[in-house]
């Protein structure tokens, strides 16, 4: 009998012919790679922004004052057209993204020409989104997903910082005791930590730090992932034998002498802040450079010293954290630092290296962080 | 095929013609089989040539989809250094710790309540309203109950097989024609040997097809549960990997699962094959 359909007849003429078609379909998703466009702009000095706007970034005392330029500078400079842009954070209700939020309440960024919409992302979901342009800057830090991106060959640089603890804040590496120990000295080898992110985290580099003071390394524990609020909950109920507890959590712990505070990030030097993809580095540096600006002038404006002390601003922040105003004064105020520290990103990435999480070799500092478009936003030439 | 012929006399007669499969059957079969297993080689392979291709021009991105010369290379290189197998075996011993005590309870209770009107009386509607929550809900539960480590990943297995097992036995049980108990009373059968020689061949084969289902699921849910809270596995490795925005190990994870899965659903099948003889033959998926 003579079949009605010959190619159903011959699986392998009708195959090829499929694969042929997906082929020629793909062919149109091939996306060209921009190079970086940050270098060689004009930068001019800016007023309200002089000497103090600066600080050196090699500087890594410990108590360092953050740059700051008088309130309500540097000043808009709004682009001539209104330009859409899209940040991604992995959470809207900690305190280090407040500076945005309140930015877009006071219309900061909208004096620049810029309509920001945040929208709520994971860090690995945004990063692709990022590289490829989908999204216009990413509010997190420079994890090891950030450095293996870099490392395979994704335009993306971190180009602000976000925040440094308060020395009175006890976010960090807790443990609890066992007999005859005390915080000085906690043998740490082969017990079991939680923690809310993994070995991927910028917290690999303060956690590895406090590691080696008490004669631990970071292959030597065994690192348990939990949820937000299972953390100190794994921790009381003896579940881990340490865990890393963010502001505000650790204060349900302190004080109590079962417990101690082994250390926690670094003071004066910020690990997290704003990760800029290709549309802010090479196609509209400008509006980056904006983007910054109104970041910039928002933490001069809002964010100086301790603000905790208005009560007006903290029910203010409050309203934009989500959260209630008992919360966000639990805690001491944060230091918000808008630059990067020199090494910062090379201590990351050993401590990335030593929890195993990164592989091939380091990415020089130049090719993970751009200073140039803060130092544009403060008028300062480096 | 058989044809019919268009009518070439007056008397309008139907002429019926055997076709190949009728004129000569195993030839036709072979020639069927021949084109099922080009089928399922032939699809997959174009597939990953087409992936590969796609990759290697730059068509997709790569550092994103990584191509499979490339997976396949991680992976050699991750189990032949010996970093693969310790998430392979974590999962594999919790599937396999899970599906036993799953399939164990399931198999007994649905025997009970298929057997016993009083018992399905009593544990049905409960049973059935657990049965429609959905299993990565109950994880917060048994890690309140056995605390980290493998006892909430072996109970959440469990349950999640239990549900399958249970309901395909106690359905099974259910089902066994009357015709079939009738003639175990006509021999004098008492309960036991009604249960040994009756119910128990007559429900088996499909007790396994939900047996097997739960084979699948089994690897699905553990999955998902090693993602939310184990430090190893297989659903740690694709999740931390992601992550760490490590593509080509999530990928080797991906296909780690798809080949543990392929491998402990065609076990329970052959293992299925050989207790119940009796049963039509399933000669495996995609053969008619």
């Amino acid at each position: 009998m003579r079949s009605c359909c010959p190619a159903l007849a011959r699986p392998a003429a009708l195959v090829p012919a499929l694969a042929l078609t997906l082929a020629l379909t793909l062919a149109g998703c091939a996306a060209e790679q921009p190079g970086l466009d940050t270098a060689g702009r004009d930068i001019t000095p800016v007023a309200g922004c002089g000497d103090r706007a600066w600080t050196d970034p090699g500087d890594l005392g410990a108590d360092r004052s953050p740059a700051r330029c008088a309130p309500r500078a540097p000043a808009p400079r709004k682009l001539s057209k209104t330009r859409k842009l899209t940040l991604a954070t992995s959470t809207l209700t900690a305190e280090y993204v407040a500076p945005l939020r309140i930015a877009i309440g006071k219309g900061e960024f909208r004096k620049e020409g810029l309509d920001v919409d945040l929208k709520v992302l994971p860090t690995p979901d945004a990063l692709p989104l990022l590289a490829k342009g989908e999204i216009d800057a990413l509010w997190a830090a420079p994890e090891a997903a950030v450095v293996n991106g870099i490392n395979s060959g994704f335009d993306i640089r971190w180009v602000a910082g976000n925040f440094s603890p308060h020395p009175t804040s006890k976010s960090g590496l807790w443990v609890r005791l066992r007999k005859g120990e005390n915080a000085a000295k906690v043998p740490l080898e082969g017990r079991k930590i939680g923690t809310l992110i993994g070995k991927g985290s910028v917290i690999s580099y303060p956690m590895d730090t406090v590691l080696a003071e008490h004669g631990a390394a970071m292959d030597s524990l065994t690192f348990q992932q939990l949820g937000s609020s299972d953390v100190l909950t794994a921790f009381t109920s003896g579940a881990v034998d340490a865990a890393w507890l963010l502001d505000p959590v650790w204060r349900q712990v302190d004080k109590d002498g079962r417990y101690a505070f082994l250390g926690g990030q670094p003071a004066g030097e910020p690990l997290g802040g704003a990760l800029f993809g290709p549309n802010l580095l090479s196609a509209d540096v400008d509006a980056g450079v904006a983007l910054l600006r109104g970041y910039i002038r928002t933490i001069n404006t809002y964010f100086r010293g301790d603000y905790k002390k208005d009560r007006a601003f903290v029910a203010e922040l409050a309203k934009a954290m989500k959260q209630d105003p008992d919360v966000v004064t639990a805690v001491p105020s944060l230091r918000m630092d808008w630059e990067i520290r020199k090494g910062t990103t090379d201590r990351l990435q050993k401590a990335y290296r030593d929890a195993g999480v990164t592989e091939g070799k380091p990415v020089p500092e130049a090719q993970l962080v751009d200073r140039r478009l803060y130092a544009e936003a403060v008028g300062h030439k480096p | 095929m058989s044809t019919l012929d268009k009518p070439r006399t007056h008397e309008g007669r139907i002429v019926r013609r055997p076709g190949p499969r009728e004129s000569a059957p195993e030839a036709a079969h072979r020639r069927r089989r021949t084109l099922e297993v080009s089928l399922a080689v032939a699809v997959p392979l174009v597939l990953v040539l087409l992936w590969q291709l796609a990759a290697s021009r730059q068509w997709i991105d790569e550092r994103v989809y990584p191509a499979p010369s490339a997976i396949v290379a991680d992976g050699w290189e991750r189990a032949a250094e010996g970093e693969l197998w310790p998430d392979v075996w974590a999962t594999l011993r919790r599937v396999l710790a899970g599906y036993a005590l799953g399939t164990a309870s399931g198999y007994l209770l649905g025997l009970l309540m298929g057997a016993l009107p009083l018992v399905r009386a009593a544990l049905e509607p409960i049973l059935d309203a657990l049965y429609v929550v959905p299993k990565l809900a109950l994880l917060p539960i048994f890690l309140n109950m056995f605390g980290l480590g493998e006892g909430p990943q072996v109970a959440l297995v469990a349950a999640t097989v239990f549900f399958f097992v249970w309901i395909s036995t106690m359905a099974a049980v259910l089902a066994v024609p009357d015709g079939h108990r009738d003639a175990g009373r006509v021999f004098g059968a008492n309960r036991r040997q009604m249960f040994r020689h009756v119910l128990l061949p007559a429900s088996l084969p499909a007790v396994l097809v939900g047996a097997r289902i739960a084979a699948g699921v089994a690897v699905l849910v553990i999955v998902a549960s090693e993602s939310i809270a184990a430090s190893d596995g297989l659903g740690h490795l694709i999740f931390d990997s992601r992550a760490l925005f490590q593509n080509d190990v999530m990928f080797v994870g991906i296909v780690c699962v798809a080949v543990l899965g392929v491998l402990f659903s065609e076990l329970v099948r052959v293992a299925g094959r050989l207790l119940t003889p009796w049963a039509p033959r399933d000669r495996g998926r995609g053969q008619s």
